[in-house]
């Protein structure tokens, strides 16, 4: 009667065995690797979540990671009441935070993804599943791009956490991972990055949101800029160096095009491509979730912005920026910098409560209209078009400034010139181009706000300046209106509970 | 011979007499009997304690053969058990039958209503009052916390699909009698689905050698709601608006109380039609029911044809009995859309329910709109919502079983085996009309369902009953094994913007659900009953599940039990006030394999949808989702049971008193992992919980007498849950109880050392005048900061005790009877109140327009929204009067007329403020009222 009880699963499920010795699997498999980033789940609308514990349009990598990186800042804040969300703008978070854990899950569920694709495309994985030769040189290159998503996702984890549990291809999963610090993390992912980056498709010859060779470098000069912050061993040089392999890769800012091109629906045709390194790709009917642009889009809007002008059915009245942040600009919400996006009707600059959107002005960034205002493809309104750009070509350019400033070699004049290509076109003239003088440190961080607000690097920014928790402050940092210092230790977010009671080798990181 | 109906066996001293006369001998222990000197044309008399009473004429036979059926008034005399049954004295564990002539009686339509508030150890409770939603069963409060919770259910042998046990598709006028075994040396025998009791239902047949009897009742019941969510009128919010200086330009100059506008007076009635008749060797019963069922959201509907079918035809000699049973239902759901409930205590109450302004209208209902759009965050008119939904299900299910009884040459062996089969197929739709405000976006939706649900069961088992002179003692021994398969499909299909294909005119697939699993069981039982004194019992259960993989497929159960029946001995014989005194233990082990997932051992691939590719290159890639597989075996519950039966003054005062104490282990619970693997949260062997509980049932025939009978009930419950062990090295907490307000905010919490249904919330503080301060929370930790680490374990869900109490009243033909019911101890979390009344929630919307709330915020102020304070978790403790009836029955020649009215849900005493104090899990949120009802009963028995 053994047999009696051994039935099959007949639904849409499939088992390894349909999977892996069919060749036509393997696209199905890296894009779900690629989606880990992208979407919450197997359904549009993030249903069918990856992750559980927190809700499937809240799991969504891009958005986990946005609450982190801007939230957490003097660019946003938010007015909703979902748990403990405000305690990113307050900097009042703690271990039992279920944002900080879904953002923790997610990171090390993406890595669980890229293992098991490594795992599943090894060669002896491949020939004991019979894919023939012809099948396999796709599956090698997608396999470098696994390769590549593990360390990004690394990269994440060391950033917000300091140390990670640690799984490869070639340990179990089902066995809580070993303790891997930050340091050890940070040799780890530029070991990975510099093991691919020769055998990753070259820069610029990928499809479109596949990662290459430039994603690559672009990774690594991250890691670089901020070495000191992980390892405490400053890497500018090698910031100078990967930032001018990207630069010279073929990669232009069109100083003619209005800079809000980047940020609208038909932004992968509208000439802001050209400027783009690598993308989360969304589509309003074909990549749907209540995370990555659609919730930078929707979240944005309300009070008297009118949802048909940013092509949706309606915002959700949450993010707004603080007076701080509109202070960036010369002539704050009048200034002649066109990346200035604010919106002030019924707006008020200053802060008393956090939850009315009213108060603190809004920001039209991202919108799902074309550069003629015609709604993205969803008619619903629901879901967006925007690709979400990870890196772009400005930001390779003020990253290398910052690293000859900071003395990693190369050409100051060359620097000033990357700047002004960004400001020629904010401005559009060189009527606001800077000179070598001004090109300083202080300057560099302001004017990575207000070209790359919202993009998803202020907190990495701010820590890398010393100004995320002691010396600068913000309105309703430490959960204050005019905003007060915090301690030190919140540069790095806590392990989750959870997580250090299931597994024993974590270690909470200090303060928490 | 004279023989026992029920189990083809020999009836020991049953009399045989010739009538009138006193000519009569008894049966011996193979109920044989001779009887001499019987006049042609005279009348055999059979009798015997505890069955019908039979006559046959004599007509010259040699041998009369006598099968004599239970006495349904008697029926307490014996009862069953899992595959068997026992006479009541022989009972060793804890288990409660309740009979037709003790149900909850009114405008029942559910199987398990008639139940509520009449055993210790079970809390039946109405999960709604929309029509057609089948009452929550729980026996000895469920032990498990990710599986679930419903008890097994078993008609006439068939043990019902676990996951989908649908008890509406019986009508409950054909139930003859629950059996709810309640310890684990009851249930062993069904051994990895007994963990969370077994409820054995039997439905009525006809008897033997019985005349036409036809008999109709009809039921016509008006329900109403009794009591409304108080939320603030137009003029309190104008007045509110007005006193807080917000914006008087976003309200309107109506008055309008939604929720008047989307409840109406709903009406239920019912018609049951029954016909048996009894020959010599068939008898007969056949049920017609139709019920018919409005319920007061309007749209909401329910309605139901059932046929009920019994044929008993004994053969070969009388050895062979077969029982054929078939349960028949055609039911039709009509679903009201429940967002309207909610959406009527927030929707503005100054604004009309209906509009001819183009700009503020859709369909003719008033919308809020935004630049020639609507609002899409403001919510959609409550009549709006409930006038554009379409939504239906049908149900066509079938359940029938053949029973062969066959007493084989040997002495004292029987066959006794089941084929069954219980099939449904449903059909569903969902239409939404695309002008309306909750279809203008997506340009209206619809969704289709339909599919299958199978379960097939073979079952065959010897019994053996032998009388063991030499040491007096009665043997009875039982083998047997069960196959059973469960097969369900699914089929759905939806829309996407309004059409069926997609963005490039492919049609939208249908999607394919299908669920399979396997149940193998064997078992055994042995009893002993030692010189009509001790009787002891064990059973054993060897099982297996296709849910989980070959090494922990199988599992052994089983349990041991004893009871002394100090009835039996002299000083209780011979006492004048104590006539019954019996006591009970016993010990049992059982599983439960209703974990959810058919195949979780194996891995899989889940293919994503369309609207979830990923656009690598120029194309669109759908994702393939390899997930982990979990090697799970069975939860584990142990548990003891002692109890104590007791009769007085002639049986006039009964009563039985259980205590036990259980431990669950291997507890499934679907909770976080280690980072690293392709899940973050799993289905996993980890957990334990200790539970204990007191039951107490009384019964008392205060009067007792041919014109005048009064009996009344009473039980009382106490029990407490505690878990003892969680997930990982640590005992990880998990966070459980969705509420509405914000995304993804739970406010219940797992922890070790408290009830699984216990608030995790901030500790509120309050001003001198006992005002709560809005957003002011201890400071637990005193680390000067107010966040997670600050949230406590506060009350619970579940109730320390609940109690029922019954009262059944005749005289002469008037009869009288009500049902009590309470529970104390219990808390519940009022969402309806945290999700609106705090006066950011009405005037700060995220659009032009307000909300309205309950009356509430005029109590606590309350500026911001503090979803996870314990000012909302209320003491819900309660008492009901869920049940009450008066009627008469005139007395006829030819037919006897039975007239009664009866009222259900007739008061309710709390100090609870919401709806309703019964809420199921304790999270109070948008509940479909539970409505009072009166119902007219008329019911026609043909002499």
């Amino acid at each position: 009667c053994q047999e009696t009880l051994d039935l099959e699963p007949r639904g849409e499920e499939l088992t390894a065995g349909d999977i892996l010795k069919d060749p036509d699997s393997y696209p199905g498999l890296i894009a779900k690797v690629y989606g880990g980033l992208i979407v919450g789940g197997q359904e549009g609308g993030d249903g069918n979540a990856d992750i559980n514990g927190i809700d499937g349009g809240f799991s969504n990598y891009l958005r986990l990671f946005w609450y982190h990186q801007e939230l957490s800042s003097d660019e946003a804040l938010i007015a909703w009441n979902d748990g403990t969300i405000k305690d990113f703008q307050r900097q009042t978070w703690n271990d039992g935070n279920e944002f900080i854990r879904g953002m923790y899950s997610r990171i090390n569920y993406q890595i669980a993804l890229c293992n098991d694709f490594l795992r599943n495309t090894s060669e002896a994985s491949l020939d004991s599943n019979g894919i023939p030769e012809s099948a396999r040189g796709l599956i090698r290159e997608y396999r470098e791009e696994a390769r590549f998503l593990r360390a990004y996702s690394y990269y994440h984890g060391m950033d917000l956490f300091g140390s990670m549990p640690f799984q490869d291809e070639n340990t179990d999963p089902n066995v809580p991972g070993q303790l891997i610090t930050r340091a050890e993390l940070f040799n780890f992912v530029e070991s990975e990055l510099l093991a691919v980056e020769s055998t990753i498709v070259p820069a610029r010859q990928n499809g479109y949101g596949r990662a290459d060779q430039a994603t690559v470098w672009m990774t690594l000069a991250k890691i670089y800029l901020n070495a000191e912050v992980y390892t405490g061993t400053a890497r500018y040089t090698d910031v100078v160096d990967y930032t001018s392999r990207v630069i010279n890769a073929g990669y232009s800012v069109d100083t003619n095009a209005p800079y809000t091109n980047l940020f609208l629906a038909d932004n992968n045709s509208n000439g802001s491509q050209n400027e783009f390194i690598w993308t989360l790709n969304y589509d309003g009917q074909r990549t749907q979730t209540f995370g990555g642009t659609t919730f930078l889009t929707h979240a944005p809007v309300g009070g008297d912005m009118n949802p048909s002008n940013f092509g949706i059915n309606g915002g959700w009245f949450g993010i707004r920026t603080t007076p701080q942040f509109v202070a960036k600009f010369p002539g704050e919400e009048n200034s002649a910098d066109g990346r200035e996006q604010f919106f002030t009707n019924n707006q008020t600059k200053q802060i008393a409560d956090e939850s009315q959107f009213g108060q603190g002005f809004a920001i039209a960034k991202f919108k799902n209209v074309d550069v003629n205002g015609n709604q993205g493809s969803d008619a619903t309104g629901d879901f967006v078009d925007i690709d979400f750009p990870v890196y772009r070509l400005a930001d390779a350019y003020l990253m290398y400034a910052e690293a000859v400033v900071r003395g990693g070699g190369g050409s100051q004049a060359q620097a000033v010139n990357y700047i002004n290509i960004l400001r020629q076109r904010a401005y559009g003239n060189n009527g606001s181009n800077i000179t070598a003088s001004q090109l300083t440190l202080p300057f560099i961080l302001d004017e990575r706000a207000r070209e790359l607000f919202w993009e998803a690097h202020r907190r990495q920014d701010l820590i890398r300046f010393n100004q995320f928790t002691t010396n600068y402050t913000w309105a309703w940092k430490g959960n204050v209106q005019t905003g007060t210092t915090t301690p030190a230790f919140r540069n790095l977010y806590p392990i989750p509970a959870e997580q250090l009671n299931l597994n024993d080798n974590l270690v909470q990181n200090p303060g928490y | 011979t004279v023989t026992d109906a029920a189990n083809n066996l020999p009836i020991l001293g049953a009399s045989v007499v010739v009538k009138g006369t006193s000519n009569g001998t008894a049966t011996d222990f193979d109920g044989k009997y001779s009887l001499n000197n019987i006049p042609q044309g005279a009348t055999l008399v059979f009798s015997y304690l505890g069955f019908a009473t039979q006559e046959i004429e004599y007509t010259g036979q040699t041998i009369i053969n006598a099968i004599l059926d239970e006495d349904a008034s008697q029926l307490d005399a014996i009862v069953l058990i899992g595959y068997g049954s026992t006479t009541k004295e022989n009972v060793t564990a804890a288990q409660t039958t309740v009979s037709d002539d003790e149900f909850n009686t009114g405008a029942i339509v559910s199987a398990g209503q008639q139940l509520a508030g009449k055993a210790a150890g079970v809390q039946v409770v109405a999960a709604s009052g929309s029509p057609g939603d089948g009452p929550v069963i729980r026996v000895r409060a469920g032990s498990t916390l990710s599986a679930s919770q419903d008890p097994l259910y078993v008609v006439d042998g068939v043990p019902l699909d676990q996951g989908n046990a649908n008890l509406n598709s019986l009508n409950p006028n054909d139930i003859e009698s629950y059996t709810i075994l309640k310890d684990a040396s009851a249930t062993a025998i069904y051994g990895n689905r007994a963990s969370n009791g077994v409820v054995l239902i039997t439905t009525k047949k006809g008897q033997l050698n019985s005349d036409w009897a036809v008999s109709y009742d009809a039921q016509f019941g008006v329900n109403r709601n009794f009591n409304q969510v108080d939320v603030l009128t137009a003029d309190e919010l104008r007045a509110l608006a007005t006193e807080r200086g917000e914006d008087l330009s976003l309200l309107g100059d109506a008055s309008t109380d939604w929720q008047n506008e989307i409840y109406q007076t709903g009406t239920t009635g019912i018609h049951n039609l029954s016909i048996s008749k009894g020959w010599e060797s068939t008898s007969l019963r056949l049920g017609l029911g139709q019920t018919n069922q409005a319920g007061t959201l309007i749209g909401s509907d329910y309605s139901r044809s059932t046929l009920n079918l019994a044929l008993t035809q004994r053969a070969l000699d009388n050895k062979l009995k077969l029982t054929y049973t078939a349960q028949g239902a055609l039911e039709n759901r009509g679903f009201a859309d429940g967002g309207a409930i909610g959406s009527a205590i927030v929707f503005d109450p100054t604004r009309p329910v209906r509009s001819t302004d183009p700009n503020s209208s859709i369909n003719g209902f008033f919308e809020f709109f935004n630049g020639g759009t609507p609002e899409v965050n403001a919510p959609a008119n409550p009549v709006g919502l409930l006038e554009s939904l379409d939504s239906q299900n049908d149900n066509h299910q079938i359940r029938m079983n053949l029973n062969a009884n066959y007493k084989l040459p040997v002495d004292g062996l029987v066959f006794d085996g089941n084929a069954g089969f219980d099939y449904n197929e449903f059909d569903s739709f969902s239409i939404r009309t695309a002008n309306s405000r909750a279809g203008f976006f997506d340009n209206g939706s619809r969704s289709f369902s339909y599919g299958l649900r199978r379960n097939t069961l073979l079952n065959g088992r010897l019994d053996y009953k032998k009388f063991l002179e030499a040491i007096d003692t009665d043997f009875e021994a039982t083998v047997g094994s069960s196959y059973q398969d469960f097969t369900r499909e699914t089929f759905s299909r939806n829309t996407i913007d309004g059409s069926f294909s997609d963005s490039n005119g492919d049609p939208i697939p249908l999607r394919f659900f299908p669920g399979d699993n396997r149940l193998v069981s064997f078992f055994g039982r042995l009893s002993f009953d030692i010189k009509d004194l001790i009787v002891l019992s064990g059973s054993i259960s060897r099982d297996g599940s296709s849910r989980f993989s070959p090494e922990e497929r199988f599992g052994t159960f089983g349990g041991a039990s004893a009871a002394i029946k100090l009835t039996n001995l002299d000083f209780v014989q011979n006492s004048s006030f104590i006539s019954q005194l019996k006591l009970r233990g016993g010990y049992g082990v059982t599983g439960q394999q209703e974990i959810g997932p058919d195949f979780a051992f194996i891995q899989v691939f889940t293919p994503g949808q369309l609207q979830s590719s990923i656009q690598l290159g120029d194309t669109f890639l759908p994702t393939i989702r390899p997930e982990g597989a979990q090697d799970l075996k069975w939860e584990e519950t142990a548990q003891y049971n002692v109890g104590i039966d007791l009769g007085f003054f002639d049986d006039r005062l009964t009563g039985s008193v259980d205590a036990y104490y259980r431990e669950t282990s291997d507890l499934l619970q679907f909770a976080p992992i280690a980072a690293g693997g392709l899940e973050n949260f799993v289905l996993q062997n980890v957990g334990d919980t200790e539970s204990r509980g007191l039951e107490i049932g009384v019964n008392a025939k205060l009067v007792r007498s041919e014109n005048f009978n009064w009996n009344i009930g009473g039980n009382l419950t106490f029990n407490e849950i505690e878990i003892t062990n969680l997930a990982g090295p640590n005992n990880n907490p998990v966070a459980v109880g969705g509420i509405s307000g914000g995304v993804g905010n739970n406010i219940q919490e797992w922890a070790v050392g408290s009830d699984p249904s216990s608030f995790h919330v901030y500790r509120q503080v309050y001003d001198q005048n006992g005002n709560p301060l809005d957003g002011v929370f201890v400071d637990v930790n005193g680390d000067n900061v107010i966040n997670e680490a600050d949230r406590v374990r506060y009350k619970k869900a579940n109730p320390d005790a609940y109690y029922g109490f019954t009262s059944n009243l005749n005289y002469k033909e008037f009869f009288m009877s009500f049902t009590l019911r309470g529970s104390a101890g219990l808390y519940n979390y009022n969402n309806v109140d945290s999700n609106s009344a705090t006066f950011e929630n009405i005037f700060n919307n995220p659009g032009n327009y307000y909300t309205n709330s309950t009356t509430d915020v005029l109590e606590s102020q309350f500026t911001d929204p503090q979803l996870f304070s314990d000012y909302y978790v209320r003491k819900a403790d309660f008492l009901k009067l869920d049940n009450a009836t008066i009627g008469y029955t005139f007395l006829g020649d030819k037919v006897d007329i039975r007239t009664s009215i009866t009222g259900t849900n007739l008061f309710t005493i709390t100090d609870y403020d919401g709806l309703d104090p019964e809420v199921s899990g304790g999270i109070d949120n948008n509940l479909y009222p539970r409505s009072r009802t009166v119902v007219l009963g008329l019911g026609f028995t043909l002499k």
